[in-house]
């Protein structure tokens, strides 16, 4: 199949995507018992009629599918709905938040994936070496581990030997710092958040590139090209790599929802101000439109990442380009 | 080698994990439920054998503890120097102490639960949902997978947009949407079955794309046209001839993704969506080392945080290991 | 561990007259008139004031925006004289058209739903006002209303900036998140100057503010506070040991960690009694199940079943010690009205199994540990609880091996909060549940739960089902709500806090202490369980040191 046909029969399996996960999540969250306002009937100070009130207004005790179409029309006039919790638009919510969010997660991906492909490529030319054999007793570590108790234990850590801030994005005297000084305090308020995000992701591919690579490095051209005296790191860095890259590119698609939606817990146990611990306060308390808000966010990044990965993956290998080989 | 060895080692230790857990009426010191509220957050009692003295004893001792509180409203448990408890056969465990001792490996916990016991017991949940998770969800890609390489055509794209239906699920909301949906009436075994069930749905996905993958491959293969030319039909060929390939990756699979499950579960725990007390889980014994306070006077609590890395530790070990041994052929890159 | 050897919060002089307070989740709205939960209101206190405040220290209502006021002999007419000179935040001036806008065009509009309707309607009839002239409001009961001049706490918010958005309909989602902070105006002591979604809510001093210090120093004292947004509240005992926040709300099991440290991190720790409001676990009265209606319809059970619980315990694990057992449906820090003679069912499993075997009948034939009723079914209760609270949840699962050991075997069932308000407000379907309430420090705003009618009375809901005990509560609360005489209604709501001492409804457990850790440098600090350890706001300062 050409790339173009593919891209094509891409772009028609998206429609179902983007309609069916929101009405799964819609589904879901129906079937919760209770909605909403229902926390506010504890509350001495507001009748059953205030509460009832608000459920029609969002037409809260009407049958799912009647519910599900109210939204679809909302959404088709790009409206998004509002938060019950916070009483704004869901789109102001997730705009405000997102930013946040995709700094930490982005950051993280970011060194984790750098990293790994050039430790990866390093490890696999000497794999002997006590450094591999270093970074993969991290590696192992680092993937035995659940990702919030990690956390845990670094805040534990950073508290009891300082110098690392302990949670937040900014500090409180940010706008009174230098420009510098700002890059500064928002690299250390990252320090924790991303060094766990990072590390898992980090380990993973460091070993697959390092795998990949390994395997690449043993086909002929290598040979060819030692034996025509190309410098060792230019085979290593050049050739090597764009050979063994394949499919961690199709892997950096797929993770592109997961810059959204993977760091709920430590943006928690950190107080960072992202996507994450809004959603999971979200989905508990059936703040329905800002959780469905939020789906069609995902669902839309998961679309725009696999056709990232795609369109990288025909720049970096030349072959797909041309309709030969590469695994489907 | 140095392989060799760690493999080893990681084999005793979850053979001997899984022993003890098996066994854990018979090996568990105390019974894991019983509150004892005088010891609560009781530090890990020390095996003595010379005593105050100086002496030496042949039979080696805990002393009996006193709980006060220290200025600070801190409890602390001081050893009562004149009482010796010996060791002894135990009630039904083969180690125990002479009353009024306590011989509490790992310390217990804030409402005075023994540490060790409730591990033990909690490994029966965990390492049971790590491995039903793991086999569910690799059973089901298996077969999915195995069906949409053969046939190809139309069953092949359904099969793979559904697979991919559920890879790309982003999976926090969706399983905790799926667990607050649940009826709150179930009992403990119902949610611990439902839990496996959430977390699988999960994973298959990615197992049924690599099967697919490797099939479809594994068709053009000579073999496959020799077997056709004389006239086997399809289900031989398929599970006699093809599949076998396939089995090396699905071991690695499986053990590679156990620990995942296990963090699933534990994440789920924290949350508070997952095991409920009174069924012991190694997720909720970590709800306790959550709290800075508890960790920084009692870090004992840690101890089953310890168990779910060590036992992570071996499994990737394992699953390396047996990457390593598969034949180059069969061998797959770990392509999702 | 080893202490710590360096913190990373700065210390500059940008902190000096800045307050950095922690909060747990960000405000969703700074309109508090429809602001539904405290991280808003929380917020609000800073910015609004009403015509009259509470002391927590003295338990008295003060003058706050209405500077004197009187009532007709019959309670029936309350003017009140307003404060002259009193400015908004953005210079304009403060009258009586604010308050007339508040009450007829916000509160009693049918179509903003908010909370403080129901408080100013009294026996179904709302309350209505009278502008006399600009510094005079006069107000006219329906019948007298005990609590009236607590409730003129309500916060006064603007007309000539609110005024159009009422007209306009879109009053509710006013003043959200994304509003300008310019337009958000109040007379309290501070100003909105900046939110950063997720992060922090920043304050700064209202230059209009109309106190005077003692001094003549005009006040408050601060230049600014900030709100920091910190929703574990692990991470924010991290970071108050880090320097970074100037409080702490702490647990008790946050003592020894605190403590020792208290010199070195230049902190105080301060006990200021009991919370307020209320814990306990109840039964459902109109169970499904007609058996189980019998035995949680019975005193003498849910007598035995307060004996099973062993409070000491409770206090000691949960709340390392720093909780007081409670026996009354009100706080002890509730001001004038607690009555420390309310009988308690104290710890004593033997009472408890003897009242369930001899008393209430209760017998196990089967030898399994859990008893039976005479018609053979075994006594298991299921027990809901919040999943959010963690102390909560100890609590539960305590009370559930308190239980046990009185041979009751108990399910537990914890659930999101959203859940269990739907189970036993809507639904009606429970057992029993452990639970607390906030409370109020006039017990007049308990009403909806204890009214047989009320709308929180979900033990027994409905009021069609009212017992003659629930009747004589009913009386006693309509007696208290418009006698003027302050011991009078003492002697109501003491009657009231024994009948339900001894009928037991919600049986109590522990209530925890409410302990402050504050920086040093802010004086001065007279903290109390009721207030914060900030009141009153305006006159708190950082210490030249």
């Amino acid at each position: 199949m050409s790339p173009r046909h593919s891209f094509f029969n891409r772009c028609l399996m998206a429609i179902p995507l983007l309609l069916l996960l929101p009405l799964l999540t819609f589904w879901l969250m129906h079937l919760m018992p209770g909605n909403y306002f229902d926390q506010l009937r504890l509350n001495p100070q507001i009748s059953r009629a205030t509460v009832e009130q608000y459920e029609k207004l969002y037409h809260l005790n009407e049958p799912v599918l009647i519910q599900y179409v109210y939204w679809l029309k909302q959404l088709a006039r790009l409206d998004f709905g509002y938060s019950f919790a916070y009483k704004q638009p869901v789109l102001d919510i997730l705009v405000s938040r997102l930013g946040n969010t995709v700094l930490l997660t982005g950051f993280s991906f970011a060194w984790a994936w750098i990293l790994a492909v050039f430790l990866g490529l390093l490890a696999a030319r000497y794999p002997r070496s006590i450094f591999n054999r270093l970074l993969d007793g991290i590696a192992y570590a680092a993937l035995s581990m659940p990702n919030f108790f990690l956390c845990l234990i670094l805040l534990h850590l950073a508290a009891a030997w300082g110098g690392l801030p302990l949670g937040g994005m900014r500090s409180v005297d940010y706008e009174a710092l230098s420009a510098s000084g700002k890059v500064l305090d928002i690299l250390s308020h990252l320090a924790i958040p991303s060094f766990v995000l990072g590390i898992g992701i980090f380990s993973f591919l460091f070993r697959l590139m390092r795998a990949q690579a390994q395997e690449v490095y043993e086909r002929d051209f290598v040979l060819y090209l030692r034996a025509w005296r190309i410098p060792g790191y230019k085979i290593l860095f050049k050739h090597v790599a764009r050979n063994a890259i394949n499919p961690l590119i199709t892997l950096l698609g797929m993770q592109l929802p997961a810059l959204v939606s993977g760091a709920a817990l430590v943006e928690i146990f950190t107080g960072w101000p992202g996507l994450g611990q809004v959603m999971l306060q979200a989905v508990r308390a059936q703040d329905l439109f800002l959780v469905m808000g939020n789906m069609v966010m995902v669902s839309a990044l998961l679309v725009l990442g696999n056709f990232l990965s795609d369109i990288l993956l025909v720049i970096v290998d030349p072959r797909i380009r041309s309709g030969k080989g590469g695994a489907s | 080698m140095k392989r060799g060895f760690l493999f080893g080692v990681a084999i005793l230790f979850l053979g001997g994990l899984t022993l003890a857990t098996a066994f854990a009426d018979r090996v568990a010191p105390y019974d894991p439920n019983l509150e004892n509220r005088a010891q609560a957050l009781h530090p890990p009692t020390p095996l003595h054998f010379w005593d105050e003295k100086g002496e030496f004893h042949k039979r080696p001792f805990v002393y009996a503890t006193q709980m006060g509180y220290e200025a600070n409203m801190l409890r602390t448990y001081s050893q009562v120097l004149k009482k010796k408890c010996f060791l002894r056969r135990g009630r039904h465990a083969p180690l125990g102490v002479q009353a009024p001792g306590k011989l509490y490996i790992l310390g217990t916990d804030s409402r005075g639960r023994d540490i060790f016991s409730r591990i033990l017991y909690g490994a029966r949940t965990s390492l049971s949902i790590g491995i039903l998770g793991a086999f569910v969800s690799v059973a089901f890609g298996f077969l999915v997978g195995a069906l949409a390489g053969y046939f190809g055509g139309w069953i092949d794209h359904l099969l793979m947009r559904v697979a991919e239906f559920f890879i790309m699920m982003p999976a926090l909301y969706l399983l905790l949407a799926l667990r607050g949906a649940l009826p709150p009436t179930l009992d403990s075994f119902q949610v611990y079955l439902l839990i496996v069930l959430i977390l699988s749905a999960i994973g298959w996905g990615g197992v049924a794309r690599v099967i697919r993958g490797m099939v479809l491959s594994l068709r053009e293969r000579d073999f496959v046209l020799a077997a056709r030319v004389l006239g086997r039909r399809t289900p031989e060929i398929l599970f006699r001839h093809i599949l076998p390939h396939t089995y090396g990756y699905l071991a690695v699979i499986v053990s590679i993704s156990i620990p995942g499950y296990i963090f699933g579960e534990s994440f789920l725990s924290v949350l508070g969506l997952g095991i409920q007390e009174p069924a012991i889980s190694w997720g909720n014994l970590l709800t306790e080392s959550l709290s800075y306070s508890v960790v920084r006077f009692h870090p004992w609590v840690l101890f089953p945080g310890l168990f779910i890395f060590l036992t992570a530790f071996c499994l990737n070990i394992i699953g390396d290991a047996l990457k390593a041994s598969q034949s180059p052929e069969d061998k797959l890159k770990e392509n999702v | 561990m080893c202490a710590p050897i360096a913190s990373f919060a700065a210390q500059s002089d940008f902190f000096d007259g800045t307050l950095v307070l922690p909060i747990a989740t960000e405000p969703k709205t700074f309109n508090v008139l429809v602001a539904q939960e405290t991280s808003s209101t929380e917020v609000a206190q800073y910015l609004f004031e009403g015509l009259t405040e509470f002391n927590p220290k003295t338990g008295a209502v003060l003058p706050d925006l209405a500077a004197s006021w009187h009532h007709s002999p019959d309670g029936l007419v309350w003017t009140f004289r307003l404060r002259k000179g009193v400015r908004w935040s953005d210079g304009s001036p403060f009258t009586a058209q604010d308050v007339a806008f508040t009450f007829e065009q916000v509160i009693f509009n049918p179509a903003i739903p908010n909370g403080a309707r129901d408080i100013f309607t009294i026996q179904g009839k709302p309350v209505t006002l009278n502008v006399l002239d600009d510094d005079t409001v006069e107000f006219h009961l329906p019948a007298p209303f005990a609590p009236f001049l607590f409730s003129l706490t309500q916060p006064i918010i603007p007309k000539h900036i609110l005024e159009k958005a009422v007209h306009d309909g879109t009053f509710s989602s006013a003043w959200g998140l994304g509003e300008d902070p310019a337009r958000i105006v109040g007379t309290g002591p501070f100003r909105l100057a900046k939110v950063l979604p997720g992060e922090r809510v920043e304050l700064v001093r209202n230059p209009y503010y109309w106190r005077m210090g003692h001094d003549r120093r005009p006040l408050p004292r601060l230049d600014r506070i900030i709100l920091m947004i910190i929703p574990s509240q692990e991470n924010q005992l991290l970071r108050f040991l880090d320097g970074e926040t100037d409080l702490f709300v702490m647990r008790g099991s946050d003592y020894p960690v605190l403590k020792p440290l208290e010199k070195e991190r230049n902190f105080k720790i301060h006990r200021t009694g009991a919370s307020l409001g209320s814990s306990f676990v109840a039964l459902n009265q109109q169970a499904k199940e007609p058996w189980k209606k019998k035995w949680f319809q019975n005193r003498d059970f849910r007598r035995a079943l307060s004996h099973g619980l062993d409070r000491a315990s409770m206090a000691d694990i949960v709340f390392n010690r720093f909780a007081v057992k409670q026996c009354s449906p009100l706080s002890p820090s509730v001001p004038f009205f607690y009555n420390d003679e309310t009988p308690c069912y104290d710890h004593d499993p033997g009472t408890a199994k003897m009242i369930l075997t001899e008393v209430v009948g209760f017998q196990d034939k089967d030898k399994d540990g859990i008893l039976e009723d005479e018609e053979g079914h075994p006594l298991e209760i299921v027990l809901m609880t919040n999943t959010e609270d963690p102390a909560r949840l100890q609590l539960a699962q305590m009370i559930r091996e308190d239980w046990r050991r009185i041979g009751i075997r108990v399910h537990l069932q914890p659930l999101e909060f959203n859940a269990l308000v739907s189970k036993l407000t809507v639904t009606h379907d429970w057992d029993a549940v452990v639970m607390g309430l906030t409370g109020s420090v006039d017990p007049h705003f308990g009403a909806n739960v204890w009214l047989s009618s009320g709308n929180l009375h979900f033990w027994n809901p409905g009021g069609g089902n009212a017992t003659y005990i629930e009747t004589k509560v009913d009386d006693l609360f309509g007696k208290a709500a418009v006698t003027l005489d302050r011991n009078k209604r003492k002697e109501y709501y003491d009657e009231w806090q024994r009948i339900e001492g001894e009928e037991l409804p919600l049986i109590p457990t522990v209530l925890p202490e409410v302990l402050y850790a504050v920086r040093d440098r802010f004086a001065p600090l007279t903290p109390t369980a009721l207030g914060g350890p900030f009141y009153p706001i305006e006159e708190v300062e950082t210490k030249r040191s």
